[in-house]
């Protein structure tokens, strides 16, 4: 039992119902929304049989091609991200590291269309790259097929997944770490030491995460997919609603989604179950890893080299493509650029509450994981990543049929938007969360206990200085997949008066291609500022730390 | 600072007086390529608030299948006055919704390459589907579609999936128009050229054709006035198919369960003015509805003029759509 000081009390928001309330509420209510979602589609249409599923021809054969292209693209991702992030942890510093960062963060959040424009300009027909194999291989690369849907996949999930993969490294505490390079450990054994406890507490999840996002992939698996035949189970989704008006069949295909991702993530989260007993008391700093000099460092430059090229590529094909359009605006002013100042502001209006709201609700969710008994540590998990695995048309289609008769007008409209945003960037943040607020020992809860660390001081003191940077981070990504977003403002509809994507759709609607290019740049531009601005907290402190690393030393010899 | 207090006052005031003035609104669903800035929304919009002395909102849904999905999730209790932007391709699912009230129009400057005499649907531009092709990379293109069909597997093309896209289900029904029962066969030859099939029109213009990835795509013969006209090049043209070019006409309704039909109505009039028309050719790159004259933009005499039109009743497409989505699909996947 825990045990409760004298005047714990009087801590703001110490009462065990606020560990439990908030967080139970927000997940109670995602898997509420979804089930409501999907069954106001049921109060329209019966539900056709489900014998249809295997004995359509075209439906099996999407199902199986959905679950083999998830799959291929979800472990080359794992295998890609953690690779890089071992490299990143070995080699802490180099120049250039904190804008690879920044890249990685970037590409996740990039709007699709902006992605497989850069892509397609890299790895295309007519690519750069593609002309680069040509000419020197004999080597037939095609980007059309399942080659180009698992490449995207891999484009936006590896980065992801290093990223995750690199902060739960950092995280490994330093008294282990001198000991594992004290010890000389190398290979084999400082991987099962040192790392791979690290990796396994967020892998799990972050393989549910990075299956469901290919699992639902849509246009890009079309535009890269060649054809009918490589298509994803949303395709099937969206022609039983937008052209068939057929809800009973959209929802019996939505819940067969539903169950395979919503398997999958039970099976991930069962198997992340375990607690860190390792004592964390301080920061992460450097500590030379034996395995990180001589010919590692060369294979190391190598591997990051090109790392950077397959990110940078892309990257640079869409500024290529964008700037004439982005300087004309620049320079010519009048509408265009205060069409684009608006929409700037009318996104960034949009954008900071839900990266906020996501922030917040992911808080909440995991209070009640480290609170709450395996249950609802499971339920924590699973309803956050609920509202990924229901494609968006049906769920946008169900709130609408149930909140239809009090929505009403423009504003109320954007705040319904950045509420969704937010839910939809929950289980990215919950992912980005879940390492930093796992990772504390045994004995420093039960000595903050034992002090009366509670509610609001507990948060202050405890969880704030250490989660810091992970949440500054998970802001930025908030914030930047709500930047990047356009599915959900299109989908309930907007008053004439666009955010930046929007905006890039109606130039692209209107052939206005070198403006559309030119605006591509300037929302990448804007991703890049976030995540840039969100970072800078956790820099600056890395600047000051160096001063007090003596006094840090000296405490920690006190404390052995 | 009373000052400061007073200027906040009338800063709050004034817009809410002006909009008690303006008497009525007129809510107009419609998608982004008409209501965006560039598009001919702005202009129509300025012109008919100049003479009916109401309000004219937009409210922007992601495409016209979305403005018909939005229409019958609201039914009755629908905000829409006048839906603008559906086609001859959905206009037949959305008469089937009883949500639509006849325009009492009779149509006597209209002119479009076929007859129209429809009492629910007034037509506001109207376009043939056509392959853009890049003129550097590619100076024969095919000359018929049967040509396409047959042509080497070294010509690739991008279309988009009837299933997503409108230009999509144009071909389907272009393919069908022209081939009848063979269509199948004829897309499993097709289908070797088919450099990938995208989601919507923009996904393929914008990331695939403007990149050079493939020489031609499936777009609207009235594409390249856009380019010769505002992009000041003649890189871009479509090709002229023997068999004839399937026609796309777009469409206005009015809202049955709308509170203002006169107002609706007056609109659904001033559609098939010169003071609407005029912003069609190089705002929305389609043909005007009526005989602009000389206003019409001088690049629409370079383009293609199809011998031939080809056009499936409506009601027919309702009807055999799913199964012809269906033979699509088996042509398509080995």
């Amino acid at each position: 039992m825990r045990q409760v000081p004298f005047g714990a009390s009087l801590a703001p928001f110490s009462h065990p119902g606020w560990q439990i309330g908030p967080g139970l509420l927000i997940a109670g209510s995602l898997l509420a929304l979804t089930i409501a979602g999907v069954a106001a589609l049921l109060c329209q249409a019966p539900l056709p049989e489900a014998s249809e599923l295997w004995q359509n021809r075209y439906l099996s054969n999407v199902i199986r091609f959905t679950v083999w292209q998830a799959t291929l693209s979800t472990g080359l991702s794992l295998v890609l991200g953690l690779v890089i992030a071992l490299v990143l942890v070995r080699q802490p510093r180099f120049p250039g590291r904190g804008l690879l960062l920044r890249m990685m963060e970037l590409s996740l959040v990039l709007p699709t269309i902006v992605a497989v424009s850069g892509l397609v300009g890299v790895y295309g027909r007519h690519g750069w790259l593609t002309s680069v194999i040509d000419h020197w291989t004999t080597f037939g690369w095609n980007l059309y097929g399942l080659n180009g849907i698992v490449l995207a996949h891999i484009f936006f999930n590896a980065p992801l997944a290093g990223r995750i993969l690199l902060q739960a490294l950092e995280s490994v505490p330093a008294p282990r770490r001198r000991v594992a390079s004290q010890l000389g450990l190398q290979g084999w054994w400082l991987w099962r030491t040192l790392d791979w406890p690290a990796v396994s507490q967020v892998l799990p999840g972050l393989a549910a995460l990075v299956f469901t996002l290919c699992f639902t992939s849509f246009a890009i698996v079309m535009t890269l997919g060649g054809g009918p035949a490589s298509t994803t189970l949303e395709v099937a989704i969206y022609q039983s609603l937008r052209f068939e008006f057929d809800f009973g069949r959209a929802a019996l295909l939505a819940i067969v989604q539903l169950l395979i991702c919503g398997a999958i993530w039970l099976l991930m989260v069962r198997r992340g179950l375990s607690a860190n007993l390792t004592p964390q008391r301080s920061f992460p700093e450097t500590i030379l890893r034996p395995d990180s000099l001589g010919l590692t460092r060369f294979r190391d430059v190598a591997l990051l080299l090109c790392f950077t090229l397959f990110l940078l590529l892309p990257l640079a094909a869409i500024l290529v493509r964008g700037m004439p359009g982005l300087v004309t605006v620049a320079i010519d002013g009048g509408n265009p650029l205060a069409d684009l100042a608006n929409a700037t502001l009318r996104s960034f209006a949009i954008a900071l509450p839900a990266g906020a709201l996501s922030v917040l609700s992911a808080l909440l969710v995991r209070a009640l994981a480290s609170r709450g008994g395996p249950h609802l540590i499971r339920l924590s998990s699973v309803a956050t990543a609920v509202p990924l695995m229901v494609p968006p048309i049906v769920l946008g289609t169900g709130l609408f049929l149930l909140l239809r008769p009090s929505l009403g007008h423009a504003y109320q409209g954007l705040a319904l938007v950045a509420l969704i945003n937010g839910l939809m960037a929950l289980p990215f943040v919950t992912q980005l969360l879940r390492g930093p607020l796992t990772g504390l020992d045994e004995a420093t809860t039960r000595q903050a206990d034992q002090l009366g660390l509670l509610g609001w001081y507990r948060w202050r003191w405890l969880h704030w200085p250490r989660l810091r940077r992970p949440l500054a981070l998970a802001m930025a990504y908030g914030t930047g997949l709500s930047l990047g977003d356009f599915g959900v403002i299109a989908l309930f509809g907007s008053p004439g008066q666009p955010t930046v994507p929007v905006l890039l759709y109606q130039q692209l609607g209107s052939y206005r291609m070198e403006l559309a290019a030119g605006t591509a740049l300037w929302l990448v531009t804007l991703l890049l500022l976030v995540f840039a601005a969100f970072n800078l907290p956790g820099y600056r402190r890395k600047q000051s730390r160096h001063q007090q690393d003596a006094l840090k030393t000296l405490a920690e010899a006190r404390h052995a | 600072m009373p000052r400061r207090s007073l200027a906040l006052f009338a800063g709050i005031a004034l817009p809410l007086l002006a909009h008690g003035q303006a008497n009525e609104t007129l809510t107009v669903y419609t998608h982004p390529s008409f209501a965006a800035a560039w598009g001919p929304g702005p202009g129509v919009k300025e012109a008919f608030e100049q003479r009916c002395d109401c309000t004219l909102e937009y409210v922007v849904l992601d495409s016209g299948g979305d403005i018909l999905q939005r229409l019958r999730l609201e039914g009755n209790s629908t905000d829409a006055d006048v839906v603008l932007g559906l086609h001859t391709g959905t206009m037949e699912t959305a008469r089937q919704t009883d949500l639509l009230a006849p325009h009492g129009i009779t149509f006597e400057s209209l002119e479009l390459p076929i007859d129209w005499q429809d009492s629910l649907f007034v037509p506001y531009d109207w376009g043939y589907f056509a392959f853009v092709y890049n003129t550097e990379q590619l100076p024969n293109p095919p000359n018929s579609l049967e040509e396409l069909v047959n042509a080497p597997e070294e010509l690739q093309i991008i279309i988009q999936d009837p299933r997503t896209s409108t230009p999509g289900l144009g071909l389907l029904l272009w393919m069908k128009a022209v081939y009848g029962d063979q269509a199948g066969e004829k897309w499993q030859a097709l289908s070797d050229n088919i450099l990938t099939t995208t989601k919507s029109w923009s996904d393929g213009y914008f990331s695939l054709f403007m990149n050079g990835e493939a020489p031609m795509i499936l777009s609207y013969s009235t594409s390249p006035a856009y380019h010769m006209a505002i992009d000041k090049t003649d890189r871009y043209q479509a090709a002229e198919f023997e068999e004839g070019h399937y026609l796309q006409v777009e469409v206005a309704a009015l809202v049955e369960p709308s509170e203002q039909k006169a107002l609706a109505r007056d609109f659904l009039q001033f559609i098939l003015t010169a003071d609407f028309q005029r912003h069609i050719p190089l705002k929305n790159v389609m043909y005007p509805a009526i005989d602009l004259g000389d206003e019409l933009p001088e690049v629409f005499d370079r383009l293609i003029q199809p011998d031939n039109t080809l056009f499936i009743d409506p009601a027919i497409v309702a009807e055999k759509r799913k199964s012809w989505l269906d033979e699509w699909l088996n042509a398509m996947i080995p």
